[in-house]
C-alpha cells in the first residue's frame, strides 16, 4: 500500500474530492494546514504572507493504483492548464501495514 | 522505528488514551481531521456515473459527508507496533463502518530536541523519561 499526501488550495478541495470519488477512491482524510513554498509565501506590496492556508488530503491506495490517483489529484487541483504557484505538492510514501478497526483485520 | 497513524472516532479518544498508557505507550500526537471512508459509497450511483448519466455524476460530486475524526500519530520501536495496533483495535472496535483505519509506515529517524538524542533513544518507550513521568501522574 502507498500513502499519498496532497497539499492543495482550500478552494480546490471540493473539486479534488469529487474527482477522487468519481475515480473510485472515496476514502480520504482532510486536515487544515498552513505553510509556504519555495516562493517564500506571497508578497503583496510591503507585506509578506508566509503562512498560507492550505488543505492536506491523506489517502492510502494499493501500489498499482498509485499513478492513477496522483494523476487524478494533479488534474483536479491545478488552477489552469498551465498551473500556477501555490497549487500545492503531492508526497508519496510507503505503508507497511493497514488495519481496519471495525473488522480488526489486516488489509492486503 | 515505525510511525503508527490511527484514525478513530472522537468519542473513543479518552478510552484510547487510557488503553495506550496501560499498554506502556505514553507519547503520541492527536489532531482533529475530517474524512470519509469507502463504507458510505453508493455503487448504483457509481455505475450510473460510469455510463455517463449526468444526474448520477452530479450526486457523486457532492460525495458522502466528511465526518469529524481524530488522527493519532504514534512513533514506536518496531517491536512495539503489534502492541499499539492491538490496543487501538481492542478499544475502538464496535463492528460498524466508521471505526477507523490504522496505517503503519516506516520512519527513518527521530530526534529528541531537549537532549539531541537520535534514533531509538529519542523514543519515550525506551528511555527513563517515560517512567519518571508516569510516576508523577
Amino acid at each position: 500500500m502507498i500513502m499519498i499526501r496532497a497539499i492543495v488550495r482550500p478552494e480546490k478541495v471540493d473539486e479534488v474530492l469529487s474527482a477522487l470519488m468519481y475515480a473510485g477512491f472515496p476514502a480520504v482524510t482532510k486536515m487544515d494546514v498552513y505553510g509556504r513554498g519555495k516562493q517564500r509565501g506571497v508578497k503583496i506590496g510591503e507585506i509578506t504572507y508566509d503562512e498560507l492556508p492550505k488543505e492536506m488530503l491523506l489517502t492510502v491506495v494499493p501500489a498499482n493504483e498509485k499513478d492513477f490517483v496522483i494523476e487524478t489529484i494533479m488534474k483536479s487541483a491545478r488552477t489552469s492548464a498551465k498551473g500556477a504557484f501555490g497549487d500545492g505538492k503531492i508526497f508519496v510514501s510507503a505503508v507497511d501495514e493497514v488495519y481496519t478497526v471495525s473488522s480488526g483485520q489486516k488489509e492486503v | 522505528m515505525k510511525e503508527v497513524t490511527a484514525i478513530i472516532r472522537i468519542n473513543k479518544m479518552n478510552e484510547t488514551k487510557r488503553a495506550l498508557s496501560d499498554a506502556g505507550i505514553y507519547s503520541f500526537t492527536a489532531r482533529k481531521v475530517t474524512g470519509r471512508g469507502r463504507g458510505k459509497m453508493n455503487t448504483l450511483l457509481l455505475k450510473g456515473a460510469e455510463r455517463g448519466y449526468e444526474e448520477a455524476i452530479n450526486q457523486l460530486g457532492a460525495g458522502p459527508k466528511m465526518f469529524p475524526k481524530r488522527m493519532l500519530t504514534i512513533v514506536v520501536p518496531d517491536l512495539k507496533v503489534p502492541v499499539v495496533v492491538k490496543a487501538v483495535i481492542d478499544v475502538n472496535k464496535t463492528g460498524s463502518p466508521g471505526d477507523g483505519k490504522i496505517f503503519v509506515t516506516p520512519l527513518l529517524n527521530a530526534a529528541r530536541i531537549r537532549t539531541m538524542e537520535l534514533g531509538d533513544k529519542a523514543l519515550d518507550e525506551n528511555g527513563e523519561t517515560a517512567k519518571t513521568q508516569t510516576n508523577e501522574v
